[in-house]
Order: structure tokens, then C-alpha cells, then sequence
């Protein structure tokens, strides 16, 4: 357990650190992945609904630190995709590489719209046609790509922690 | 009543109430639950520090190599140009001397010598794609506090919208949420000027509420205009690089090509008031 919580603490940290850093160098079009979002549909595929909504919850809440406006708004939706994604893992295979980038690209879709939503849409600007072609897709397809990278990762790390896990039984 | 929290729905349900209640006492200016962030930026921003400095020094040495022909030409075109603002600014240093004591004759104030500059660092990018604010590494223990100007070297660049102990986030003015008071240069017509979602990413924003009597044109000059109380009096915000027509003649918009690159953002100044 201990070593689950390491894992998915440093990966919040790691993505943030990169997300607002040095991912600026990487854009294309002025669109930069979410790699924090990627993770939390990661780790709530491998783990279920509960490990993937507290892990949403502190991916969104630092998100909150950084750059939001207020703070919980990202924590809750955060909470609410881990929720939603953890909670349809128990019917599909689970470490698939195409089942996690078909999920990672339409929870995109609908994670950015909630956003647009509130953020802009609210706001005045009423124009969701342009947001979609300019940022939502394109940013779910930068997503896609970088999932299967951070996918492997996780999946690699979660056999390692089980591994060690049963041979702590076994002693 | 025990036993209910121990059911998911009921945590979920508990959980997403306190957090519309965060968000409605941190929505709210100077909430007293900044020090929960500050916290975590005061561990954060030294790692970000280093970061954003090694991409920099990075994107800096990769560059070096391709332009090296570029800067020579450059160089020669930048000596020549030196000789010539060298002479003007000769002709311009009496101006500014005589300039300065019929301003005092007149006791016309000028805003901004009443600031003192804090030289800082961007240390984090916002992390998203929709919204544009960034974080710097000076924070309220170097007098840079709530509503704080930033500025760059050649113009606005937007207000510190919470300031941390050793960081502090900036809102900029192209991000959606901002709004400046703004007055043409040439006639002094009042105008706003805000942030706008569609030209975000090419760093532009719109002009709004001009005065169906106010003379516009392209290229005009746009400043503050230090109504509203956060923003001094003159700081250049841009020039206006097209006027557009939204339903007949005298409801239009502008858009605005601010003087500062926000793609290329890396040392910005914040304000302080010397008194």
C-alpha cells in the first residue's frame, strides 16, 4: 500500500513538474498535452474506482495550486474521472494498450468540455465549434500519443509493486 | 450516522460539498485558504526554478548553432542603428531635460516614477490550454503582493492574482478573465480591454466598449488609463491591428496586438510603489 502511494504521489508531482515547465517545447500549435490526466485515467484503469478517484482527486488539487482560478474545481472533476473511469475497468481488459488510449481519448474530450464549460463557455464566449477544432481535439489526440508512453509506465510499475507484494506474502 | 460513511456514494457526495464550498470562499479575494498553496508552491517552486532555467539553457544552446549566420548579419545591422539612435538620443536628452521642468512648472505628475521595479523570473507556464497564467519567483517577502502590475520591458504584462511567501501566480491580459481599463494614446478615448479565447493562442486580445465618437484606426497606440485603481496611469498595453464591424456602424471591436510577445515570456518586472 505504502509503495502504491509513493508511486502515484511522485507521478502527480513528476507530471506537474513537466506540465509547467518544459512541455512548453514541446507544443504543437501552442497545444501541449495533459499529462496529469492521462495519469489519472492510468492508475484508475489499472486500480478501480476508488484508488483512481483519490488519485484524480490530488492529480486535480495540485493542478488547483498551480494554475487555477479557484481551488477544487480540477480536484473535484479529477475525483470524478478517476470515479467514472475505475468504475468501468471491472468489464474490460484492463492492460490493454488500445482500451486505455480509446479511454484516455474521449475522457479528453469530455474532461476539456467541462472545462470550456465553465470556464469559458459561462464566461461569454458561446463559440464551442471553434474550442473544439482549435483545442479539445487536438489536445485528445496529443493526449492519445503520449498515453501509450505513460501507460507503459504505469503498467510496469504496478506488476513491479504487485510483484513485491507476493513475495512479502510469501515470507 | 456511522455507518453511513462508510458507504462510497455518501464520501463522494461529502467530499464534492466541501469542495463547492472551497471553491466558493476561495473564489472570493484574499480567502483566507491561500496558505494551503502557498505551502505546497514553497516546496514546488525551486524544482520548477530549475527546470524552466535548464529548458531555457537547452532551447538556448540548440539554437545557437542554427543561427549563427542570422545574428552576424544582425550585428552589423544593429552597430549602424546604434550610431543613428546615438545621435538622436543626444537631440532627445535635451528634450527630456526641458521637458521635465515645464512638467514640474505645470506640477503634472508622472504615474510611473512613483515605482520602484523587481526584477523576477517565470518559473511555470500554466499547465493547460486554456487559460494564461504563469508563476515567478519573488513573492510577498519581496513586497510583491495581491495586484501587484507586472510588466516587461515593453509593456503590460497583466496583475499578480495571488502571491505566495517566495512565488506568486500572475493572471495575464490575454487570458479571458482579465480585464484592463484602457485610453487610446492619441485621443484619450476610455476603452477596455480584455483577454479573448480565440486569440489566445496567437497572443492578441480584444478591444471593447469603444465610444461610437472616438476616432479609431489601425496602429493606434493603447495604454493604461488608471481607472479601476490596479493599474497606473500610461503603461503601454499595444497597438491596435484590426478594427472589425460586429452589426452595423458603430458597434465594433478591436483587436489588439499587445507590445509584449507572450510566447516568448521569460523576465518580467513587478512594481512597487515607493511609498
Amino acid at each position: 500500500m505504502r509503495s502504491r502511494i509513493v508511486f502515484a504521489a511522485s507521478g502527480i508531482i513528476i507530471f506537474l513538474l513537466l506540465q509547467t515547465t518544459i512541455l512548453e517545447y514541446i507544443e504543437i500549435n501552442n497545444i501541449k498535452p495533459n499529462l496529469l490526466l492521462v495519469f489519472i485515467v492510468s492508475v484508475a484503469l489499472l486500480r478501480g474506482n476508488l484508488e483512481g478517484a483519490v488519485n484524480g482527486f490530488f492529480a486535480g488539487l495540485t493542478w488547483d495550486i498551480v494554475s487555477g482560478k479557484v481551488i477544487g474545481f480540477y480536484a473535484l472533476l479529477g475525483m470524478y474521472l478517476g470515479l467514472v473511469v475505475g468504475s468501468l475497468n471491472k468489464r474490460i481488459y484492463r492492460d490493454n494498450i488500445f482500451v486505455a488510449l480509446f479511454f484516455t481519448f474521449s475522457s479528453s474530450i469530455v474532461y476539456e468540455t467541462v472545462v470550456y464549460f465553465f470556464g469559458v463557455f459561462l464566461k461569454g464566449n458561446t463559440d464551442y465549434i471553434n474550442s473544439f477544432t482549435k483545442i479539445i481535439f487536438p489536445e485528445a489526440l496529443y493526449n492519445t500519443a503520449s498515453a501509450i508512453l505513460i501507460f507503459y509506465i504505469v503498467v510496469r510499475a504496478d506488476r513491479r509493486i504487485n510483484k513485491a507484494q507476493k513475495l512479502l506474502r510469501k515470507y | 450516522m456511522l455507518h453511513l460513511l462508510k458507504k462510497k456514494p455518501f464520501i463522494i457526495l461529502l467530499v464534492t460539498i466541501v469542495l463547492f464550498i472551497v471553491m466558493g470562499i476561495t473564489s472570493k479575494y484574499n480567502s483566507k485558504l491561500g496558505w494551503f498553496g502557498n505551502l505546497f508552491n514553497t516546496i514546488v517552486s525551486p524544482i520548477q526554478n530549475v527546470l524552466t532555467f535548464t529548458g531555457n539553457k537547452v532551447d538556448r544552446t540548440l539554437s545557437y548553432f542554427n543561427d549563427n549566420k542570422k545574428i552576424r548579419e544582425e550585428n552589423d545591422n544593429l552597430k549602424k542603428r546604434i550610431d543613428e539612435l546615438e545621435k538622436e538620443n543626444e537631440d532627445l536628452k535635451e528634450l527630456k531635460t526641458r521637458n521635465d521642468m515645464l512638467l514640474e512648472a505645470l506640477n503634472i505628475k508622472n504615474q510611473l516614477k512613483e515605482f520602484d521595479y523587481i526584477s523576477t523570473n517565470i518559473i511555470a507556464k500554466d499547465p493547460g490550454n486554456w487559460f494564461n497564467i504563469f508563476t515567478i519567483d519573488k513573492g510577498s517577502t519581496n513586497a510583491v503582493n495581491n495586484n501587484s502590475v507586472v510588466v516587461a520591458s515593453k509593456g503590460l504584462v497583466g496583475r499578480v492574482m495571488v502571491s505566495g511567501p517566495f512565488s506568486a501566480k500572475v493572471i495575464s491580459i490575454i487570458d479571458i478573465d482579465s480585464s484592463v481599463s484602457a485610453r487610446l494614446t492619441k485621443n484619450r478615448g476610455l476603452v477596455d480591454v480584455k483577454g479573448d479565447i480565440t486569440l489566445r493562442d496567437q497572443g492578441l486580445c480584444k478591444m471593447y466598449n469603444i465610444d461610437p465618437g472616438v476616432d479609431i484606426a489601425v496602429g493606434d497606440s493603447v495604454e493604461t488609463s488608471g481607472v479601476g485603481g490596479i493599474f497606473p496611469k500610461g503603461i503601454k498595453i499595444g497597438e491596435i491591428k484590426e478594427i472589425r464591424q460586429v452589426n452595423n456602424e458603430l458597434d465594433r471591436y478591436a483587436i489588439i496586438e499587445p507590445a509584449v510577445d507572450f510566447n516568448r515570456l521569460e523576465d518580467v518586472f513587478v512594481l512597487k510603489s515607493k511609498k
